[in-house]
């Protein structure tokens, strides 16, 4: 039970002590803030990819409703807040078990899914950028609703994005140690036997698509109140999109902590490349290559495993930081 | 209407060369090309490059187009070999990433030092009726070298040895193996055949309207849905979706206009995912 769960006090202990650094730069809070976002967004994605193989192209999308749906209800409606963002999650929640369950009753492959996940995308874009009379369109969409409280300060946000990560990560073991979690293991890693064993494959798919829904529709709510700026880039798939999956990528699918790891890693790396600004794109499709050929099964499961492996605890931290070498075997 | 309608096809017809680019490379060795469009766009710039320095039009069109079959000959020797040692999905998954992050790469180097250039090729007289309708010369010249492509494609892929091989390595690589096919030098020769795909992309699209050096990523998106609609591997797949969603972007663009037309493109994207799981004319 203990040991469980020690990873992720040791992950939330370590990233409380982060504002510590920064709390003098307004602008250096910005950015961890905006990380542990990414990090909400990586976990809920590495839910419904990592457990169980739904590759959705639209978490930028699903996080787009909880925004915009959120903004919408508590500024137009004179919903309160806590309430708006409790309707916009399940909103989203609906949309992406409904994907879910679209692509499990028609039993597409993960490129597939990938691709109709990927229009939905795109056209949630285009709905956003056409109804400018409801979401701002192209000038972007001002929020008042939360810009009087706690999301408005600047040490303060960032306590609320890592509590909001840290009960993420218990839901996500929580769910991993249950029945559910189970199911999740059977179905990814044979399919066919889980089917047979009894296993209601399709009924688990679409519990993951829902729950991360879920979690993206309040991450990106909570974000939206805590900016009281969104615009058509704020969701947008370039944005988002391609930004979790590369960290997750990079974390390690499925594993507990990797996107923690993957959303630090590409935080870190794209403030360094601030300075570079106009071949700051190139470089960060270098180091991305670099890393992804470093990490083939992911940063999280590569440490964990040279961790297991070595007695010395010491021996493997200096390891883990120069870890390229740890997948040759 | 008929306007419309063949306004789509030409729109189409380029849709289906970038789709069959895409939808090659990934029936053979597994690797969603990411950086497709990106590669079209590098074309596109060299050729206009070579055009501001005082090179004929025909032969800077050829230059572009060659430079891209290279470096997809090149990327698929050097940063496609760990990828190809991997198996099933984590094969899928490391290409995908490797090659989004060429696409960063190109996309970052074009909007670093061209970011304001774009490849438009114009030509001289006028329009020619086709169906009783007035068809740019643009228009036409870009349609018969897509068709032309894609019959020679179809025809390289039917008749030829190496297109024998092509199709079988696609259908099982282990059993085209096994009949003493090389899988590893027909796909070096596919990612060539690809990247001038990707070229040939470029320059149709740019006689009917500029290239400019963002265009990368919609281009790849746009392909993507296309190769995944026709059915990933089928080449007369590739094309029937290009042309069917070309035709459906032109005509909603016209009757509907606004937003509503891209959204009523996905939908149709999707509708036929959801109809037809493997996409059009997908295999297996």
């Amino acid at each position: 039970m203990i040991r469980a769960y020690a990873p992720i006090a040791i992950a939330t202990a370590v990233l409380a002590c982060v504002p510590a650094l920064f709390a003098g730069s307004p602008s250096m809070m910005t950015v961890v803030t905006a990380g542990l976002v990414f990090a909400a967004y990586a976990i809920a994605f590495n839910l419904i990819f990592g457990s169980t193989g739904q590759l959705f192209l639209c978490t930028g999308a699903l996080a787009g409703i909880g925004g915009f749906g959120s903004a919408i209800l508590s500024d137009r409606l004179g919903v309160p807040m806590v309430l708006s963002i409790g309707i916009a999650g399940a909103a989203a929640s609906v949309v992406g078990g409904a994907l879910s369950w679209v692509a499990v009753s028609r039993s597409l492959g993960t490129i597939f899914t990938g691709i109709v996940t990927l229009t939905f995308s795109l056209a949630f874009q285009n709905f956003v950028l056409g109804r400018g009379d409801l979401t701002g369109g192209e000038n972007g969409l001002r929020i008042s609703a939360g810009s009087d409280g706690v999301l408005d300060h600047q040490v303060a946000p960032y306590y609320v994005f890592l509590a909001l990560v840290a009960v993420y990560l218990v839901l996500f073991r929580r769910i991993q140690r249950s029945r559910m979690g189970w199911a999740f293991r059977a179905l990814r890693d044979d399919e066919v036997a889980a089917k047979l064993a009894g296993v209601a494959v399709a009924r688990y798919r679409i519990y993951a698509g829902a729950i991360g829904s879920a979690m993206l529709g309040v991450a990106g709510a909570v974000f939206a109140h805590h900016r009281s700026f969104i615009g058509t880039t704020t969701y947008g798939f370039a944005n988002v999109d391609i930004r979790v999956l590369v960290m997750v990528a990079f974390g390690g699918i499925g594993s507990l902590l990797g996107p923690i790891l993957g959303a630090t890693a590409f935080t870190a790396l794209d403030e360094v490349l601030v300075d570079y600004a106009q071949l700051r794109e190139v470089l960060y499709g270098v180091v991305s290559v670099v890393l992804f050929l470093g990490f083939r099964r992911g940063a999280a499961p590569t440490i964990v495993d040279s961790w297991n492996r070595r007695s010395s605890r010491w021996s493997v931290a200096k390891r883990a930081d120069s870890a390229p070498e740890a997948d040759s075997r | 209407m008929t306007a419309v309608a063949l306004d789509g096809i030409v729109l189409g017809l380029q849709f289906g060369i970038l789709g069959v680019g895409l939808t090659l490379v990934y029936g053979l060795g597994g690797i969603v090309n990411l950086a497709h469009g990106q590669m079209a766009v590098l074309a596109a710039i060299v050729t206009a490059r070579l055009i501001d320095s005082g090179s004929p039009a025909v032969v800077a069109a050829f230059v572009g187009v060659v430079a891209v079959s290279v470096l997809g000959v090149v990327l698929d020797l050097t940063l496609m070999r760990p990828v190809y040692r991997q198996q099933g999905e984590h094969r899928v998954l490391l290409g995908l990433l490797l090659m989004l992050g060429v696409g960063f790469v190109i996309d970052g180097l074009l909007e670093w030092r061209y970011p304001i250039e774009a490849l438009s090729l114009r030509f001289q007289g006028d329009p020619i009726p086709v169906l009783g309708v007035a068809m740019r010369r643009g228009s036409l010249v870009a349609s018969a070298i897509s068709v032309a492509a894609g019959g020679v494609l179809v025809m390289l892929l039917r008749w030829t040895t190496f297109g024998r091989a092509t199709r079988s390595v696609i259908q099982d690589e282990t059993g085209a193996r096994l009949c003493g096919i090389n899988p590893a030098a027909v796909r070096t020769v596919v990612f060539g055949v690809s990247g001038a795909l990707a070229g040939l992309v470029a320059i149709t699209v740019a006689m009917t309207r500029p290239v400019v050096s963002t265009d990368g990523v919609n281009l790849t998106t746009f392909g993507l849905i296309v190769a995944v609609v026709g059915g990933l591997g089928s080449v007369p797949g590739a094309f029937l979706a290009g042309i069917i969603l070309g035709v459906v972007n032109t005509i909603s663009a016209f009757y509907i206009g606004s937003y509503v037309s891209t959204i009523l493109l996905l939908l149709a994207a999707a509708t036929t995912l959801l109809l037809r799981p493997r996409g059009l004319l997908g295999i297996g």
